[in-house]
């Protein structure tokens, strides 16, 4: 049994994920997308000390500066206008969009990590083989093979270099050509290989039921609960967000800032529920401490 | 099982209504959840055809592979931008084995190559680009021009470029609020030159190795009996 978030139903984790991807690209008011950038950042280092967020960091900085920068010069809608460049006027309004866009999809990308690290494998499989088992297998299939195929890819290579094939020197037709006269060696070997595969698996049984998951996860008491903590306060959020709160106007012309009673309190209920994982690590380690 | 005239027209109302719902209560705001409904209604259909159609545990096998090395293709081709022989692996795919195993080869390739390189939001409009391509070769694999190299010339070429825009697309519905005329017409130009880059790899490979290619999958295909039906 894992512990902390990864303890839960895979169910509860997944539609975590839905709340959160959806209210990201939901809610448009700078405080609350910078929070949520936040606290998945503070996710994603719980998991595992942010070491795959680590490998991310360089392009999520260029991606985000590209838009922070370029939006205002690209687009010139809005109102107030800071200067001119180049004849054409740069607008408060098109950087503040380009700064709330750049926070949005940064905060996106960084769920996705941490999607990866959660739900990954027998998870990810579990959660689709109930509506679409035979594509969800596929998919398994495929991502087990990607290692295998490159491994041999690694076995061609040399092989093909003794022989004085490579990819490295002439030309970049000739690399291209060389690259994929490997691919096709390897195509011929996989393909063989994979009969060989299919057919163990019909050896062992497969299709003759239905398919069962090498985990059984069961649906808890605490599941149930957070699935419904969850539901509840997504639905206070989506009718939050339909009344205009936690948004604010862009174009024409930049709306007010100013956050009202209902504001805050959509804020509180988006921060729980970004912030479910922190809060089953951190009750964990609590419990454990005292 | 709804038939498909049943489920065009609920998929339909479905997203008019959506469309109508984002524009009266969400103020414009949520063309990007829209689009994704939109494709999840359009693709819905391809995977529960795979999931009741008879297939044998082999034909699914050889089809993760062809998505595994599709995906996998794009790795020795990472030091060149946009050349990457995962379209043609999939147009391919789709001329022998036809076109629902296509699609779903292109589909899956996408989510696979994104494991690897990133799954995003992005992930569905790839899935759908490479999934029509994909099936689009399946479609028009007896046409008799589409038999002749300069077809899957043509064919290839024009792909470059439908994908490409149709990755644009997914740009312009992320920033729909931002949409003037200029950022619309500034991204289509941007992305000319990788776009041209990857019609040109596909004519590079077909032009190389579809024969081939196409020459080995069709003898594993008639050795093993595989996907004859479709």
């Amino acid at each position: 049994m894992e512990n902390g978030i990864r303890g839960y139903h895979p169910y509860v984790v997944f539609f975590y994920y839905i709340c959160t991807g959806f209210l990201v690209m939901y809610f448009k008011h700078p405080l609350f997308l910078a929070t949520a950038l936040i606290i998945l950042i503070c996710v994603n280092i719980s998991h595992d000390r942010g070491k795959s967020l680590r490998k991310w960091m360089i392009p999520l900085m260029v991606m985000s500066l590209f838009f922070m920068v370029l939006n205002p010069f690209l687009v010139s809608r809005g109102t107030n206008i800071l200067f001119y460049f180049r004849g054409k006027q740069v607008t408060l309004e098109a950087t503040m969009y380009g700064v709330v866009m750049a926070i949005a999809l940064v905060s996106v990308i960084v769920m996705f990590v941490s999607f990866n690290i959660l739900l990954n494998g027998n998870k990810f499989l579990y959660i689709f083989s109930k509506v679409l088992p035979r594509t969800a297998f596929l998919l398994m299939l495929a991502i087990r093979f990607v290692p295998l195929l490159k491994s041999r890819f690694d076995e061609i290579r040399a092989v093909q270099r003794v022989r004085g094939t490579t990819m490295t020197v002439g030309t970049l037709r000739q690399r291209a050509r060389n690259g994929m006269y490997m691919i096709q060696v390897l195509l011929t070997w996989s393909l063989e290989e994979a009969i060989q595969t299919a057919d163990s698996m019909k050896a062992r049984g497969y299709g003759i039921g239905k398919k069962t998951s090498y985990i059984p996860y069961r649906m808890e008491k605490r599941d149930w609960g957070w699935l419904a903590t969850l539901l509840v306060l997504f639905s206070v959020c989506i009718w939050g967000g339909m009344l205009g709160y936690g948004k604010i106007v862009i174009y024409p012309e930049l709306g007010t800032l100013h956050l009202y009673v209902l504001d805050w309190i959509l804020f509180v209920c988006m921060t729980i529920i970004l912030a479910f994982p922190l809060i089953v690590e951190g009750r964990e380690r609590l419990r454990w401490k005292y | 099982m709804v038939n498909a005239r049943t489920y065009l027209i609920v998929s339909s109302i479905v997203v008019l209504v959506l469309l109508a719902s984002s524009i009266l209560f969400f103020q414009h705001n949520a063309y990007l959840l829209v689009s994704f409904v939109i494709i999840a209604c359009t693709m819905i259909p391809f995977f529960a055809r795979f999931e009741i159609r008879k297939i044998t545990g082999r034909e699914v096998v050889i089809l993760a592979i062809l998505a595994a090395i599709a995906a996998v293709s794009r790795v020795p081709f990472a030091g060149f931008p946009s050349v990457q022989p995962t379209s043609f692996v999939i147009i391919v795919t789709g001329l022998v084995f036809g076109a629902e195993s296509g699609f779903m080869v292109g589909a899956i390739a996408a989510i696979v190559s994104n494991f690897f390189l990133g799954q995003g939001p992005w992930t569905p409009w790839q899935m759908y680009g490479w999934g029509m391509m994909g099936m689009m070769a399946g479609l028009l694999r007896n046409t008799w021009w589409m038999k002749k190299m300069w077809g899957k010339l043509i064919f290839g070429f024009i792909w470059g470029y439908l994908f490409g825009w149709f990755m644009n697309a997914w740009i312009v519905v992320s920033n729909i609020e931002n949409m003037t005329w200029e950022f619309f017409i500034s991204i289509f130009v941007g992305s000319i030159y990788f776009d041209l880059a990857h019609g040109l790899s596909n004519v590079f490979f077909i032009l190389i190795f579809s024969t081939s290619w196409i020459k080995i999958m069709n003898r594993f295909k008639k050795k093993y009996g595989l996907l004859v039906s479709s």
